[in-house]
């Protein structure tokens, strides 16, 4: 145990020292004169009192228990040394329980203690757990689904207020939080960086800078880590490679790339928004229509979404709109007045076929995007949201898409944190073209049905205990021997296994059923619910094992 | 000069002191060895604990061991001279003997910590 751990113990000796003085030259004087002091028994002789006799009737004097006059009824000069006594001690004991109370009071008592109990919480963590800083919306959900997935979450907040919000939030398992500053190394040691456990940090601040210096901090102390960095600059991404970050998340990066997905490969964009949870089917609304987009709003998304659209080769134009100078122009957060229809005009909105409103503003964008559908009813709309919060006005509203910033932000470290497999097929899902998609799709639906689910699954002994056994011993399965039917072998079943990850180096998309088994693969594995299970029985339990490779058992 | 060590300082060493004068004398005859004397050795050896309590230094943690080492035998000491006075109905030769070298064996414990205490002294520089 290192010395910050014991603090409490010594803030709290050092402040007792002097109360214990006075407390012991206290009983000492008392106890000390009464022993001198001539006393008479209940015959008249006259006695000394023993120190044992003294230190006891000092002893319920002074905490001012009152027992009457012991071993014998007291002399005049003993009760004038004990009325003396009395105040002294009793002074001396007062002055003791006021300094307990004051100590109990103290905040720097207090926060080492909630320092201690906080690294205590941490120390006790077996599971891998990840480092969260900062508690907000974005960070609230990664939490929630981290939780569900049965992954331990540690919080570190500056904000003392949002720490006690955590606290009443009652996550089960339990997340350690601490009110601290984020940017030093001793609350990154504090919160677990260096034990062997911690799998993962992220930071997802909006200030650039913070997060580097954050992310510098953590790669120094720790060099196995999982860094989830959130940057929204080109410089600062690059210079976050160079320090080695593995994952760097750009929000503005992420809608750039499911625009330009959407536009040319719709197969894979839907297979990208599978993967997130979305149905494996494109609803009539999502599609993108072909044709001029207007941009409004050219700030970091708006650059980003005309990226997208060049690279796909659509037709724009942009309205430069920033929501600050707006509003402090027009008094006003609602876009709409005759200057501002003279502007959607000139950009062509009667001929467009799409309008983006991609302003820091959540009204702005709302006000342009109903705007713009007055002027042309049949247009396709597109909105930012910029926070969680108030979901229910934008879906009022009738936008054909939503692209949050939060909400993207979330999914993606989610998916990184706790589905490493996922989140690697999302990114070999940007290597390929629009066929490969579309054969996949239909293959999926062919066999899945148009909402199958995903899980990844390791190969060990945990997870895959007949199987491990098996391929421990030298047997040679393939990926389609196990992939049968528990009732019918001859029958396949259904499930795709999407992606086999052998090592760092070798993975295998879309693995071919000749692919030869080995312990310690992990697999993703597109499934419905039923055949999930029965994959699960299959790869843990001998007999249906035996039975879907040989026919018997 | 600094004037905590000079009050801590003076008491480890009364405490060792009177600790020494208590123990000074035939171990079987009680009449060497005055209560008052183990009354005061105790309350020195007390206030000496608490003076050297929060202190987080190695030496300030083994200081404050040897020092309640001192303590404990002094109130075993006591506690034994009460037992045999009260309840076991006087004191006798084998009661005396574990009176006085229950009191000898914080005298030693006293001494590890002086020495220790001035040998840090010695070698701090001014």
């Amino acid at each position: 145990m290192d010395n910050a751990s014991n603090n409490t113990i010594w803030i709290i000796i050092r402040r007792m020292r002097v109360p214990f003085l006075v407390i012991i030259v206290t009983f000492s004087i008392s106890i000390l004169g009464l022993t001198l002091i001539p006393g008479m028994d209940d015959q008249g002789h006259p006695y000394k009192m023993t120190f044992f006799d003294a230190f006891y009737f000092v002893s319920y004097m002074a905490s001012t228990i009152g027992f009457g006059e012991a071993p014998y009824t007291f002399t005049y000069p003993q009760r004038m040394w004990v009325s003396a006594c009395i105040y002294l001690t009793v002074i001396g004991w007062f002055y003791g329980i006021g300094a307990i109370v004051a100590l109990v009071q103290d905040k720097r008592l207090a926060r080492e203690i909630d320092i201690a109990r906080f690294r205590k919480k941490i120390q006790e963590i077996r599971e891998p757990f990840t480092i969260i800083l900062g508690y907000n919306n974005v960070t609230h959900q990664i939490i929630d689904w981290l939780n569900r997935e049965g992954i331990r979450v540690v919080v570190v907040d500056k904000d003392e207020a949002k720490v006690e919000a955590l606290d009443l939030e009652n996550f089960i398992p339990e997340v350690p939080s601490l009110a601290a500053d984020v940017t030093t190394p001793e609350t990154l040691k504090m919160a677990g960086i260096h034990q062997k456990n911690c799998q993962a940090l992220v930071s997802l601040f909006d200030d650039d800078i913070k997060n580097t210096k954050i992310a510098l901090l953590a790669r120094l102390l720790n060099k196995r880590i999982k860094l989830v960095i959130k940057s929204t600059t080109q410089t600062q991404s690059e210079h976050l490679h160079n320090l080695g970050v593995r994952y760097i998340e750009d929000p503005f990066q992420f809608i750039s790339n499911r625009m330009y997905l959407a536009l040319t490969a719709p197969s894979l964009w839907l297979l990208e928004m599978w993967t997130f949870g979305h149905i494996l089917k494109v609803r009539g609304r999502e599609t993108l229509p072909r044709g001029k987009y207007i941009i409004c709003g050219y700030g970091r998304m708006g650059h980003a979404l005309e990226r997208a659209l060049k690279k796909a080769g659509m037709p724009y134009s942009h309205i430069d709109i920033k929501s600050t100078d707006y509003k402090e122009e027009k008094q006003s957060a609602v876009f709409g007045d005759a200057e501002d229809y003279k502007a959607l005009l000139k950009a062509g909105i009667k001929e467009a076929a799409a309008i983006i409103a991609a302003t820091k503003d959540d009204l702005i964008n709302l006000t342009i995007l109903t705007t713009a559908k007055k002027l042309n009813p049949k247009i396709y709309t597109i909105g930012r949201e910029n926070t969680l919060d108030d979901l229910s006005i934008f879906k009022a509203a009738r936008i054909n898409r939503v692209y949050i910033l939060e909400q993207i932000l979330a999914e993606f470290t989610y998916l990184f944190i706790a589905r490493p497999l996922a989140y690697r097929f999302v990114r070999l899902l940007h290597t390929k073209d629009e066929a490969w998609g579309h054969q996949l799709v239909e293959r999926m639906h062919q066999t899945l049905g148009e909402n199958p689910l995903h899980f990844e699954i390791p190969l060990d002994e945990e997870h895959a205990y007949a199987l491990h056994r098996e391929l421990s011993r030298g047997r040679t399965i393939r990926l389609g021997e196990i992939l049968r039917s528990r009732a019918e072998r001859s029958q396949p079943l259904p499930a795709i296994v999407l992606l086999c990850k052998e090592d760092e180096h070798r993975i295998h998309l879309l693995p071919t059923d000749d692919l030869e088994l080995k312990p310690g693969m992990k697999l993703f594995i597109a499934a419905l619910e039923e055949s999930k299970t029965d994959f699960e029985y299959i790869v843990n339990n001998y007999y249906e094992l035996e039975y879907v490779l040989t026919g018997k058992g | 000069m600094n004037t905590e060590k000079v009050i801590s300082g003076f008491f480890f060493i009364l405490a060792m002191t009177i600790n020494f004068g208590f123990v000074y004398g035939d171990p079987a005859n009680l009449e060497y060895h005055s209560g008052y004397e183990l009354f005061a050795a105790i309350v020195i050896n007390l206030i000496a604990t608490i003076l050297k309590l929060g202190d987080k230094t190695q030496l300030g943690s083994v200081l404050l061991a040897t020092s309640l080492v001192a303590d404990i035998q002094l109130i075993a000491s006591a506690t034994v001279w009460a037992f045999a006075v009260y309840v076991m109905g006087g004191m006798n030769v084998e009661s005396t003997v574990a009176v006085v070298s229950l009191a000898a064996g914080a005298f030693i414990a006293n001494i590890v910590s002086v020495t220790l205490f001035i040998g840090d002294t010695l070698k701090s520089k001014r």
